[in-house]
């Protein structure tokens, strides 16, 4: 229906997240209209970023070179680790401005049923981090869900074994501001009450 | 036929998907297999909560159109197995549960007893966590294996029927075979054997135990006769 490299385009958008075809056709019909020098700053933006960004060696985070910038950054505490299951995480706890610490990213969540087991994510990395001291306290921050609980139990029990001088912590689990209590589910409104604090 | 139908269900599994759907394995009480997407579930202020995670036993509004996964309109919890995620043992036993009933039971077509299996052994792990052993799950999956029409023949011979038959197990006939059918068999020592044949019998939360090599004979044969007759293939009970 469009010519070839229109068509082509539209396929290629349409297999980003959250892109369907119809979105995929707004996009390239825009980008048809854009001036040249739009066109290619988008197409030199990604390329450069499929060039530079790749994984800190020492936490997994995204880095232009070998570390992150939180894990060059001298100003961040040492002794704590927060553990994440994907870089996109890290940035919703630092827009917190409440961890000062460092981080370590595992690449996913364990979960038998996809096949995902300890050794496909960056376990051991962690457990290894940990063992070599200076880490007096990990806090587990994987998501709230089946798979995420799941890990962080993995990691807790794994490290009362390994590492047991460091203090493993979970982040803690409640209502959201601003939420309605008459739609809060058992288990999140159970562990609310459970963590209640006295005012 | 498009239309909004409710139903009981366990979710067995739940896949990201979009900006803030899940796409979810479900196990319904009258429907058997069945997929839905939740849509906005991720997102922190969704209406669902926690209640469409792996697991969560629920009441279902599910709206079906012309595609193959229904929408979820409403969910409310029955029994949420709070406790069983908070014991990593229970957690693992209660996800290999639901692994085994998603892959033993792929079609739309009700069975009552496989869900009723399900939610007992759920419920059973979220009592007692200390229940959460490999015997209890290997006795969990010989009662699936009765439900889905698998149950492998214990009580004499499965190719020629000789009562004395014992000691071999063949994955390819179903059952303990005799020293004279032994073909493609493997060692089924009485242990394991009285092990099948009382997981069987005995109610789940009663499940019979064994010492480890009898347990690991069982495992095998469950898994093997599993490939062979079902075509799924089930992980190991570690």
């Amino acid at each position: 229906m469009y010519a070839a490299p229109v068509s082509r385009l539209i396929a290629e958008l349409s297999r980003l997240p959250g892109i369907g075809q119809r979105s995929a056709q707004r996009l390239a019909f825009h980008l048809l209209r854009a001036s040249s020098e739009e066109a290619a700053a988008l197409a030199e933006a990604i390329q450069e970023m499929k060039r530079t960004v790749g994984l800190c060696e020492r936490c997994f985070n995204l880095a232009v070179g070998p570390l992150c910038r939180i894990c060059e950054d001298p100003r961040r505490d040492d002794d704590t680790l927060c553990v994440v299951e994907e870089p996109s995480d890290v940035i919703p706890m630092e827009r917190t401005n409440e961890f000062r610490g460092r981080y370590h990213v595992l690449g996913g969540a364990l979960s038998p049923i996809d096949g995902v087991d300890p050794e496909d994510l960056r376990l051991e990395e962690l457990f290894r981090r940990v063992e070599g001291g200076g880490v007096r306290e990990v806090v587990v921050a994987t998501n709230p869900t089946t798979t995420g609980e799941a890990t962080a139990l993995y990691i807790a029990d794994s490290l009362r074994e390994r590492a047991p001088s460091a203090t493993v912590t979970r982040l803690a689990s409640g209502l959201p501001v601003g939420a309605d209590l008459e739609y809060a589910d058992e288990v999140t409104l159970g562990k609310a009450l459970r963590g209640r604090s006295s005012l | 036929m498009p239309g909004s139908f409710k139903t009981e269900a366990v979710v067995l599994r739940s896949i990201r998907f979009g900006e803030a759907d899940r796409v979810l394995h479900l196990y319904t009480e009258e429907r058997g297999r069945v997929g839905a997407i939740a849509k906005g579930v991720r997102r922190v202020r969704s209406r669902f909560g926690g209640r469409l995670e792996p697991l969560f036993r629920v009441r279902l509004i599910l709206h079906e159109g012309r595609g193959d996964l229904c929408t979820v309109s409403a969910a409310e919890t029955v029994h949420p197995h709070a406790r069983l995620r908070e014991h990593r043992e229970g957690l693992d036993r209660g996800v290999q549960a639901a692994d085994a009933v998603l892959r033993l039971f792929d079609a739309a077509e009700p069975n009552r007893p496989a869900y009723n299996l399900l939610c007992q052994e759920l419920a059973l792990l979220d009592h007692s966590p200390e229940a959460a052993t490999r015997a209890q799950a290997l006795a969990f999956r010989m009662k699936l294996m009765l439900a889905a029409g698998f149950a492998p023949e214990l009580a004499g011979c499965a190719t020629c029927g000789e009562v004395e038959a014992g000691g071999l197990f063949s994955p390819a006939a179903g059952g303990v075979v005799c020293s004279a059918c032994e073909a493609g068999a493997f060692p089924l020592e009485r242990p394991g054997q009285e092990f099948m044949v009382a997981a069987l019998a005995r109610p789940l939360a009663e499940a019979p135990t064994a010492a480890d090599p009898a347990l690991r004979q069982a495992d095998r044969a469950i898994v093997e006769t599993l490939e062979h007759h079902a075509h799924v293939r089930l992980r190991r009970v570690a």
